[in-house]
């Protein structure tokens, strides 16, 4: 009875699964992965619906529809950085790079859970689609592209040598502030590893595990699976919230001790004492 | 030497292995996170209005047991 059962409500193999994007087509010798080419269709499709519904913003009230989603991130982003950074002023200055990563990473995270994404299309046993964050390289991308914008604005914020001199902290004669400042240094480029990895990798295993219980499901997959899609567009929007909200934290960290350093050095050269 | 068992699938064994201490670090934090957060909020029920900053402290810690559920597909 039991064997019978599984025999038939089991599939013959297992979930499949990729951790790596795979070869679709090439474009001159350069191969475009299944990713990449969603990342595209994604882009163009964010691109759209943002020109869309700027366009659709009028400033009398009643607002309705999708206007009302992306008023309420953007409203949600840019308090975040005002408490952040200190003021409403450099909040609305700050708003606009942050608040296209947010909309830009919770999309794709959203849109790789459309139907026919994943192992649905396939051509030659390959994927068509994958969703672009769940794709090391493209999370990578992202973490760089926003830890580059991070040493931008924070340099803008203060200045080339009082930038530099954040790592190097304290005086220069001591043999430490050196080794500390590279280890600072260092830092800045583990936390382009660790946004890009928890990006990656909560969307890549949420994908896997939405494949491994559909596969357990069987002929009720869809039963099985509805519970962890709706988990993974709750993960896909707080993952976009926590990599905007970290980026903010490394930009106010940043600025804040500038400004912490320039307080000191008018009270007096005995105050430069504090580190990190 | 004296044989108990013969293990067939050392793949199995590894990742059985590597699962459970993998993610015994990882559960004891955000069972702290949880500790700490619900003594604040049962002290000063104003607290409760830190959950984004609980949510991103897990999200931090989860990485650790997402990068063990990660190697699951690698070994």
């Amino acid at each position: 009875m039991m064997s019978n059962l599984l025999t038939r409500f089991a599939a013959e193999t297992g979930p499949v699964v990729h951790i790596t994007p795979l070869e679709v087509f090439k474009i001159s010798g350069y191969s475009v992965t299944n990713s990449m080419f969603y990342a595209w269709l994604s882009t163009l499709f964010i691109l759209l619906l943002s020109v869309t519904v700027a366009r659709m913003v009028r400033i009398k009230k009643p607002r309705r529809g999708i206007i009302q989603l992306f008023e309420a991130g953007t409203d949600f982003i840019t308090n975040m950085i005002s408490s952040a950074m200190g003021s409403r002023e450099k909040g609305i200055k700050y708003a606009p790079y942050f608040v296209t990563m947010f909309f830009f990473i919770m999309l794709s995270n959203w849109l790789g859970l459309m139907p026919g994404v994943g192992e649905a299309i396939t051509v030659n046993d390959t994927p068509l689609l994958r969703p672009f964050t769940a794709d090391i390289n493209g999370t990578l991308a992202v973490a760089v592209v926003s830890m580059f914008f991070v040493q931008l604005f924070s340099i803008r914020e203060s200045g080339f040598l009082p930038h530099l001199r954040h790592y190097f902290n304290g005086s220069l004669k001591n043999p430490m502030t050196w080794f500390l400042g590279l280890f600072e240094i260092l830092g800045e480029f583990t936390r382009i590893g660790s946004l890009a990895l928890r990006l990656f990798l909560n969307v890549a295993i949420g994908e896997i595990i939405i494949a491994v219980f559909a596969y357990l499901g069987s002929n009720a997959a869809f039963l099985t699976s509805l519970p962890f899609v709706i988990l993974e567009v709750l993960v896909g929007a707080l993952q976009a919230y926590i990599f905007v909200m970290l980026s903010v934290m490394y930009l106010a960290v940043a600025v804040k001790h500038h400004e912490q350093h320039d307080a000191e050095d008018h009270a007096g050269p005995s105050a430069v004492t504090a580190g990190a | 030497m004296l044989y108990f068992a013969e293990v067939q699938n050392y793949d199995v064994l590894a990742k059985g292995i590597m699962m459970g201490f993998g993610m015994f670090g990882p559960a004891i934090g955000i069972g702290l996170i949880g500790h700490a957060f619900m003594t604040a909020v049962g002290r000063n029920p104003e607290a409760s209005k830190y959950l984004g900053q609980i949510l991103v402290i897990i999200a931090i810690v989860e990485l650790m047991a997402l990068l063990v559920f990660a190697s699951l597909f690698i070994i």
